[in-house]
């Protein structure tokens, strides 16, 4: 009898079970438990300072209390400000700069290194260990590299009698300075990126062409580059959200100067919240700077994705 | 097995409450912020005051000192690079300031302003430092809205730092060694022109690059020189003046003629003039003790004819003035216990005491007794700069966010000398932009 009313049970507690299951369009709210770590960081650490940014951008606010409110006479300010204005255009440059050459080199570097011998597997290394250096350090070898009169420019152009290239104090190079140190310190992760694509293309592709007697040229543009596209945009696009943001290189480096020729927008926001003290003004630079990067990224996916859907 | 569980619990237990209760058996822990550099190697465990040289080495030793004379305090020193107010500004809206942090006399206003600065008139009387002890330069430094918001340690202002072996080989040295300053604009221009001729280097020594307070304190000397009164409201800079253009077309002609260094950063000026790069190098007060032992260490550009060091040249007809400002220690305003305070307390008494040690970096003390001892009037080339303590004028200290507009001012003459910019537009640039600053404030 108990064994009955037992597997009675039983059996109803199944039927439910095959009844949940079932309805697969049913949201499983405990699944919530596995992001809910995520999501919370998420929530607290991005989407809460999103809005208390603009909120923040609202108001003539300092960094010790949120003053009056002014609507959007802050974004009316930096609009007629020529600095910030200025520090647009110099951030575009730099993308412009430094976007290509990362991937375009990261790109060679990829494929020169694509091979299995020991010497490819220390020059990969060496490539990245760039990387791992802290914006202080790459700014110190940089600035000691590029320093007037001492530095690596000066001594080889002083073996010919010349006068070197001020990378740090002239406002025509300033900006590319910044750019080959940036390129130099953030090759790494182009590189690898390109490297595990490449090792993701089946080789049975590369055999097929060397039968039909495909030249090395024609392979790389037939076969590697259409299959790694998909690895060139996404490096594109981190590239282009990461180089929007420069900041540490140009402040160390050049404080954003000669004539401001070198000023981010994140060292304009910088300076406008700490130096300043004009915390409503950094947060409204700093909105215009988020809808900037969502653009550019959001450009290049859809261009990259409707290319891919004519291909 | 129950038993012993219980006797380790019981052990853990007392362990931690000695632990807690240590601390209150413990020093006294004080937080320093502090700039003037990092020498850690060099003078890190150094307690013999004496013995150290320049800001750094001194500073260093001095805060050893005290930790090794007060075992009932400890002091955790932060260093940060110059000057450090972004990174201060930002512990303090985090409501984590330090105790004490070196604070200029200039800047100490924006911080008072909102109530985050401890008044210490009280403090400093407890431990018996009046404010009579201060040189009315210092005192009025450190005085906002009628009470004393930091420890005054010194004045300091810019000057010329010559190089004599160059100025020798350029003929420009009197009959007594001394160096031939120049006395007006066009005198300036004739010889840095024969300096060049004779020495081929430049007269000046200069950090053009990656620099703003360099050229901010220039203008500020010869506006001063000319008696022009660009901030008569402390609200509004008048900087599109005849005087201010004056000041820029010499710099101008000084960079287009080639008589200064350019594109050095600070750092790499310092190493230049060192090397014998050139005949002036325009710096600080604090570089002397350096400079000094640079000229006493044998087979130096500096041993080699000496080192003398003026104030900057009267060059225009108005007041006799140079720009100045000062350092001091100021307190964060925060709950302190009665031991923290008196902890603060016998750490600024011992900087007030030991003011001698730190003029030796070439600063004027903040102590009158100091400046009028024997020993401090003995210090190397101290009889070259006493007008200082005369001619050192700050900005109105009413003028709020002053290294928000030392950037501004850096920023429009640099573009102004170098020239990219035309010298109006960038005065014109230079004051709608600082009014700006000003008037959002």
């Amino acid at each position: 009898m108990a064994e009955a009313t037992l597997s009675g049970s039983a059996s109803a507690a199944k039927a439910a079970t095959r009844q949940a299951v079932q309805n697969i369009n049913a949201p499983l709210w405990r699944n919530a438990v596995f992001v809910a770590p995520y999501l919370f960081l998420f929530v607290t650490l991005l989407v809460v300072p999103l809005f208390w940014s603009i909120w923040l951008s609202l108001h003539k606010a300092d960094a010790f209390g949120i003053g009056r409110f002014v609507g959007v006479d802050n974004y009316f300010r930096l609009f007629r400000d020529k600095i910030f204005i200025q520090s647009v255009g110099n951030t575009f440059y730099f993308v412009f700069l430094t976007v290509p050459a990362l991937a375009l080199i990261g790109l060679m570097l990829a494929l020169a290194l694509n091979r299995k011998t020991r010497s490819a597997a220390a020059l990969r290394a060496v490539y990245f260990s760039s990387s791992v250096l802290s914006v202080t350090i790459v700014t110190l070898i940089w600035r000691i590299v590029f320093i007037g009169n001492f530095g690596l420019p000066a001594t080889i152009y002083g073996w010919f009698g010349a006068t070197a290239p001020a990378f740090l104090s002239d406002p025509k190079l300033t900006m590319i300075g910044i750019a080959i140190a940036t390129v130099w310190w953030c090759i790494g992760l182009p590189m690898m990126l390109f490297l595990s694509a490449l090792q993701q293309v089946p080789q049975e592709i590369y055999e097929a062409a060397a039968l039909d007697n495909a030249s090395r040229w024609r392979t790389l543009w037939h076969i590697t580059l259409p299959s790694i596209r998909r690895t060139f945009v996404l490096v594109i696009i981190i590239e282009i959200v990461l180089q929007f943001q420069l900041f540490g290189q140009a402040r160390l480096m050049t404080q954003g100067g000669p004539n401001n020729v070198s000023k981010p927008i994140v060292l304009y926001i910088y300076e406008a919240a700490f130096t300043k003290w004009d915390l409503g003004l950094g947060a409204a630079a700093s909105e215009i700077l988020f809808i900037l990067i969502m653009l550019a990224a959001m450009a290049q996916y859809f261009i990259s994705r409707r290319r891919g859907e004519e291909g | 097995m129950t038993h012993s569980l219980r006797k380790y619990m019981l052990a853990a237990a007392s362990a931690l409450a000695l632990a807690v209760a240590t601390p209150a058996l413990a020093a006294t822990e004080l937080t320093v912020q502090r700039f003037f550099g990092a020498c850690d190697a060099e003078f890190g465990t150094n307690t013999d005051v004496s013995k150290a040289v320049g800001e750094c080495g001194i500073i260093t030793s001095l805060i050893n000192k005290f930790n090794a004379d007060n075992p009932d305090v400890h002091v955790i020193v932060t260093t940060v690079e110059w000057p450090g107010y972004d990174q201060l500004t930002a512990q303090f809206a985090a409501g984590d300031p330090p105790d004490i942090v070196t604070v200029h006399h200039s800047v100490l206003g924006d911080y008072q302003s909102k109530g985050l600065l401890m008044p210490l008139d009280d403090l400093l009387k407890t431990v018996g430092v009046s404010p009579s002890d201060f040189t009315d330069a210092s005192l009025s430094g450190v005085t906002k809205d009628g009470k004393i918001h930091g420890l005054p340690i010194d004045n300091w202002t810019m000057l010329f730092h010559v190089n004599l072996d160059l100025f020798k080989k350029a003929g420009l040295v009197n009959a007594d060694g001394t160096p031939k300053l120049p006395a007006s604009v066009d005198e300036l221009m004739a010889q840095a022109k024969q300096f060049k001729e004779k020495t081929g280097k430049p007269y000046f020594v200069q950090n053009l690059a990656n620099e703003v307070a360099l050229y901010t304190r220039n203008l500020y000397t010869y506006l001063f020189q000319q008696d022009s009164d660009f901030f008569a409201d402390p609200k509004q800079v008048k900087m599109n003046t005849a005087e201010a253009k004056k000041v820029l077309e010499m710099y101008k002609a000084i960079y287009d003629n080639d008589d200064t260094t350019k594109d050095l950063d600070y750092a790499a000026s310092i190493n230049a003039f060192l090397a014998g790069e050139g005949g002036v190098h325009l710096n600080g007060t604090w570089v002397i003790g350096d400079y000094t032992a640079s000229s006493e260490t044998s087979g130096t550009a500096l041993n080699a004819g000496g080192y003398a060091v003026y104030p900057y040249p009267q060059l225009f007809s108005g007041k006799k003035a140079q720009y100045a400002d000062g350092h001091s220690w100021a307190v964060s305003q925060k709950d302190r216990t009665p031991e923290e305070e008196a902890a603060i307390g016998k750490f600024l008494k011992f900087f007030n005491d030991n003011d001698y040690e730190w003029s030796r970096t070439g600063h004027l003390p903040a102590v009158k007794a100091v400046l009028e001892s024997d020993a401090f009037k003995k210090l190397p080339h101290r009889d070259t700069i006493a007008p200082i303590a005369t001619l050192g004028t700050p900005l109105p200290s009413t003028v709020q966010r002053q290294f928000a507009i030392q950037d501004i001012i850096g920023q429009e003459m640099n573009a102004a000398i170098t020239g990219q910019k035309e010298i109006d537009a960038a005065l014109a640039d230079m004051e709608s932009r600082i009014n700006e600053l000003l008037a959002n404030i």
